[in-house]
């Protein structure tokens, strides 16, 4: 009954551990709607909340940080977060032009989705929609972060 | 049924130390930001292409800087995606990483995990060394490849306030993205 016990034990451990050990790697197709977003402050809380972060109202910090080469996510309206490692031809995920033209954009993106650790990352093969950006948080939160819009010379 | 309620219990054990967040602040030096959903995480990984460890699309020197790179790290197989390097103007890691593209290397940072967002796996990177090595590297190189990538990005102020790029989107949509017209509307009324 040990023995039994022992080897019933290894294969649950095995079983739950499959996962991120021997991790397919094999994408799915999907279409998303999301819009394109800063991670890092969109994570991290450096500038508030998530809602502060997103939008008209962090559209120029979401310029630099495309700029300045952190990750572009493609925010879905469920709260879900896809990593874009390529749209189209251009894999210059790095701070490249095509990520920095869909700042704050909401945008509709067929691809592969690619599941790791926690993470989604997409690889876009086109994109079906540009709607432009449509949350008008500016009015809310005002620029965020507030020294984004440098305040008019009197 | 002795024996079915052994396996259920491994199941249930394994599957939550599957799950449950490791600790890897054990040997970190790194600063805190003061962040939230902020840990310490010190440990040895490969620098890798994620297109190419996902896709299989597999550009020489992982691509030479164009891409994001990440971290396989070795206890555990687990991908960790950097996020930020350790200066604070909107600055990524990637340039950080690219000097040690399938190497073996340590680091040093602050894991961003919140389930609230579900945020895993995500890492600020502060200082990077190869494995053997004693002297680290600081992830602040950022703003220096800026500066050689942008010679007549010459003047005062920070690299995003000069940046061609930004400038540009700027003046054509404005700070908000939607247009002069509405932008320029929208910063009188701001700051009246």
């Amino acid at each position: 009954m040990f023995k039994t016990s022992i080897l019933s034990c290894a294969t649950a451990a095995l079983a739950a551990f499959a996962g991120p050990l021997f991790a397919s790697e094999n994408g799915e197709r999907i279409t998303i709607t999301g819009e394109a977003i800063d991670t890092w402050c969109y994570y991290s809380g450096v500038m508030g909340g998530p809602d502060a972060v997103v939008g008209a109202a962090h559209h120029t910090c979401a310029l630099w940080c495309s700029a300045g080469g952190i990750p572009v996510g493609l925010l879905a309206d469920d709260g879900t977060v896809y990593m874009v490692l390529k749209i189209e031809d251009d894999d210059h995920s790095n701070g490249g032009d095509t990520q920095m033209t869909i700042a704050s954009h909401v945008i509709t993106a067929d691809g592969m989705l690619y599941k790791r650790d926690g993470i989604n990352y997409l690889v876009v093969s086109k994109i079906i929609a540009d709607l432009g950006i449509t949350n008008l948080n500016h009015e809310d939160y005002g620029p965020v972060p507030s020294f984004a819009i440098p305040a008019p010379k009197p | 049924m002795k024996n079915l309620f052994l396996i259920g219990l491994c199941i249930a054990t394994a599957s939550a130390s599957s799950m449950l967040a490791q600790d890897f602040s054990a040997g970190s030096t790194a600063k805190s930001w003061n962040l939230y959903p902020e840990k310490k995480a010190f440990f040895k990984a490969k620098v890798v292409d994620p297109l190419c460890t996902l896709t299989g699309s597999c550009p020489d020197n992982c691509s030479s800087g164009k891409r994001q790179l990440a971290l396989l790290r070795l206890s555990d197989n687990v991908m960790v995606l950097p996020l930020k390097n350790s200066q604070a103007a909107f600055t990524g890691a990637a340039n950080e990483l690219q000097p040690f593209c399938g190497k073996d290397v340590e680091v040093d940072g602050l894991l961003i995990e919140d389930p609230e967002l579900f945020a895993r796996n995500l890492y600020q990177l502060q200082k990077i060394r190869i494995i053997g090595d004693t002297k680290w590297t600081k992830a602040n190189r950022w703003t220096k490849d800026w500066r050689a990538a942008n010679p007549d990005a010459k003047g005062k102020g920070a690299w995003f306030r000069r940046d061609p790029r930004v400038k540009a989107a700027i003046a054509k949509d404005g700070y908000t993205g939607l247009g002069l017209e509405t932008d320029e509307a929208f910063i009188k009324e701001w700051f009246e």
